[in-house]
This record gives C-alpha cells, structure tokens and sequence, in this order.
C-alpha cells in the first residue's frame, strides 16, 4: 500500500467539479441571500428578476427551485 | 499486546491517551474487500474491511515473526501474512498455518484487536491497555446523532503534536486574529475576557462579553470519546439557517502527528437544508479550507518546545485547564516508575 500521508484534500464533500451552471446558481444565490433577503420567495423573485434560468430555460418556481436543491444538494 | 502500562507517562501524553474512543481515519480510506494501514497513538495497525462492509482493526503485526500483515493479502475474511502465509482473521484469531496444518497457534486469538464503531463517515477505535481491554461507553456527540442537524466532515493530516491541536480549539481568541481575514471570523472585539463553566461532561471556555459575533466559546467534552463543540456565525451569503457547528476531534498518530476530524454542522430542513449543501459543495467548502489551513500552517510552525516556554495570560486558561487534565490522565496510565524514582 502507498504512504498517503498527508492527506490535504481541499474539497472532499462534492462528486464532481461543479459546471459552469452549478458555479452561477451558487454564487447568485449568495448574491441573493445578501441582498434580498432569506425567503423562498426572496430566492424564486431573486433568481427570476435577475434573468437566471432553470435548466430547461423555464423562469424558476418553488416547486422546481426545491426540487433542484435535492438534486444538487441532497 | 500494543498499548502498555509499562510506558511512561511522558510518552502516553506525547503519544495519546488510552481507554478512551479515538477516531482514526473517515470510512470511506477502507472499502468493502479493502485494507489500509494506519498509526495511531504510536503504534501501527490494520484497518482490514469484509465485503459485506464489517470493519475490523487489527495491530500490524503478524503472531508469527512480527512482519506486518499490512503488506499480506486480503483473503475477504482474512489477512494471509506474506511472509509465511500464516492467516489471522478480523478478530486476531490466527485461523491457518499453510506451512505447519495443525500448528498449536490454529485457533489462538494472539493479534490485538481494537472494537470499532462508524460514526458520521468515521472510523472511531477504542484503544485500550492491556488492563483495560473492554470498550468504555460510547455516547456520540448530539449533532452527530439529531436528525434535523445536517453535517460535512473534514479531514486533515498536520505535522503536529495531538495536544497543540487540541490546544487550538480550547484557545477561541485565536479565532479574531489568526482569523480576521476570512469568511465567517471577520466579526467582533479582539480583546475579551474568558470564563471556564464546568459541565458534566466536561467544560465550557466562553468569553463573558460575546456571543454569536466569532469564534467565541468552545465546549469541551468527554463521552467515551473526546470531542469539542463550537458554533461560528455565518454572514448573510450561507442563506438560512443560523451559524454552523463543528463538531471536532483528534486523532493521535505518533508524537508529531495528528489527524483531525471535524464536523461542520448545521441546523437546517427541507430546501434550506438542500441549499446549505449545495452552496457547501460548491463554494462555502473551500472557504472553511482556508481557515483550516491558516491552523495548520501556524501550528506546523511551533517549535516543538512551545509549550515549555511560554508566558500565558488570562486567555490560556482553558489550554492549562486541558494540559493539566490530559497529564494527570496520562499519569493514571502509566504504571512506569519515573527515571528519577528508580
């Protein structure tokens, strides 16, 4: 077996290097969340007034914001 | 037998103390049908995995001449020593002498075997001396178990004493100075005064005049493992959801090294929940990566003698508190007549 030690992984929570998409769904929800405010309504107005998309090009509603959080976040 | 009375109390300090839960290293560095060797308090050992997922923790050793069963094979239920092939199983019974059939060591237990628990995707052993063989009671730390506590662990390997790691978190001050340029502990009054606040289980180090603004108390622990709590505020960008938690831990590996454990933890449901991770994953884990870095490159940088020549301050109190508490323990565990006394 190799010596391993040490073992100083900077990211050891995520499956995959975060896409383009997932990287600016990210950093507007921070944008969000420090300008708008902590709701889910605060996040589904942020995200639509500020022309993000879902994956299928649709404006964001709770229902698929909720859903695509357990994607990527469960 | 690996752990000792016979060993000093010096070395039991430098090395980690026995009869107490220790973690080793995350669960998923042994997968099923996997094997790993790893040093803890000193001494080495394997980390051997069934198929079906049953761990087993054995010392490196094989009872035959003493070659490490780490560099043997895993035959799914048993290690086969590559030196003579002698097979020992995951309870350190040895099972097989290929080169002797019917050799008197068949069916002697002769490897020490630690019991093992897997707790938040980490391995956890209990290490015990020869007097002390069966497992102490093992309460899991609460954010660990609440289901309605979501939780990442991180872990790391520093080129550092384990108690100078343990120091740094009963030491919350650092936080506003060693931290002040980062994302969570940017906040608050760099002077303060502090308080220790006994508990049953161990101690709380508060700062009397803050609260919720840094890295301001820190609660010490001993439940069959020894773990500390802390919360850090967030700023606004995390979303909902209040501070996080860590829930942090140690792992003696020798004199000079330790692995650390911790848990960041946050209280949080439903989409909030879903959204922390996601934010976690994607950019708030390599934020916490640089704040844990500034700990290590600093701790790295002490020299070894640091804690012989130091002039504490009223800030210290809880590090004296956790120095004199972990050497009266090793102490107690050492059967050794100190040199002078012979």
């Amino acid at each position: 077996m190799p010596e391993t030690w040490p073992y100083l992984e900077t990211h050891q929570t995520r499956d995959h290097e975060p896409t383009p998409y997932e990287t600016k769904l990210a950093r507007t929800l921070e944008d969000i969340f420090t300008k708008d405010g902590h709701g889910l309504s605060d996040v589904i107005d942020g995200l639509n007034s500020r022309q993000l998309r879902t994956p299928t090009g649709e404006p964001w509603t709770e229902e698929s914001f909720r859903a695509e959080m357990h994607r990527l976040g469960a | 037998m690996t752990l000792s009375t016979r060993d000093t109390a010096d070395h039991i300090y430098a090395h980690g103390l026995r009869n107490q839960w220790h973690p080793v290293v995350p669960s998923h560095f042994v997968e099923p049908g996997g094997m790993r060797k790893v040093t803890a308090l000193g001494e080495n050992w394997l980390l051997f995995r069934k198929a079906d997922g049953g761990l087993s923790m054995l010392a490196d050793r094989c009872p035959h001449r003493g070659a490490p069963l780490s560099l043997g094979k895993h035959l799914g239920d048993r290690v086969a020593c590559w030196y003579h092939g002698v097979e020992v199983d995951g309870t350190g019974t040895v099972t097989s002498v290929p080169g002797l059939p019917g050799c008197n060591l068949e069916g002697k237990t002769l490897v020490t075997s630690l019991p093992v628990r897997e707790v938040g995707g980490a391995i956890l052993a209990y290490f015990g001396d020869e007097e002390h063989p069966d497992p102490v009671e093992l309460t899991l730390p609460g954010p660990l178990a609440d289901e309605e506590i979501s939780a990442f662990l991180c872990y790391a390997e520093w080129e550092v004493p384990w108690r100078f790691a343990m120091e740094n978190l009963l030491d919350p001050m650092h936080g506003a100075f060693l931290h002040s340029e980062s994302h969570t502990m940017f906040a608050g009054d760099t002077t303060a005064k502090f308080r220790i606040r006994e508990t049953e289980r161990g101690y709380f180090f508060e700062k009397t005049d803050q609260r919720g603004v840094n890295f301001d108390w820190v609660e010490l622990c001993h439940t069959g493992v020894d773990w500390v709590d802390l919360s850090i505020p967030y700023p606004p960008s995390a979303g909902p959801g209040g501070p996080f938690g860590i829930v942090g831990m140690a792992c003696p590996v020798d004199a000079g090294r330790t692995g650390v454990f911790f848990w960041r933890y946050r209280r949080v449901s439903d989409w909030q929940r879903d959204t922390w991770r996601f934010l976690y994953k994607t950019l708030i884990e390599a934020r916490h990566w640089e704040v844990l870095e500034q700990d290590r490159v600093i701790l790295e940088s002490m020299p070894a003698d640091a804690d012989q020549r130091e002039n504490l301050y009223q800030h210290d109190l809880g590090v004296v508190r956790l120095r004199r508490l972990y050497q009266a323990q090793a102490g107690r565990q050492s059967k050794a007549q100190p040199v002078s006394a012979r």
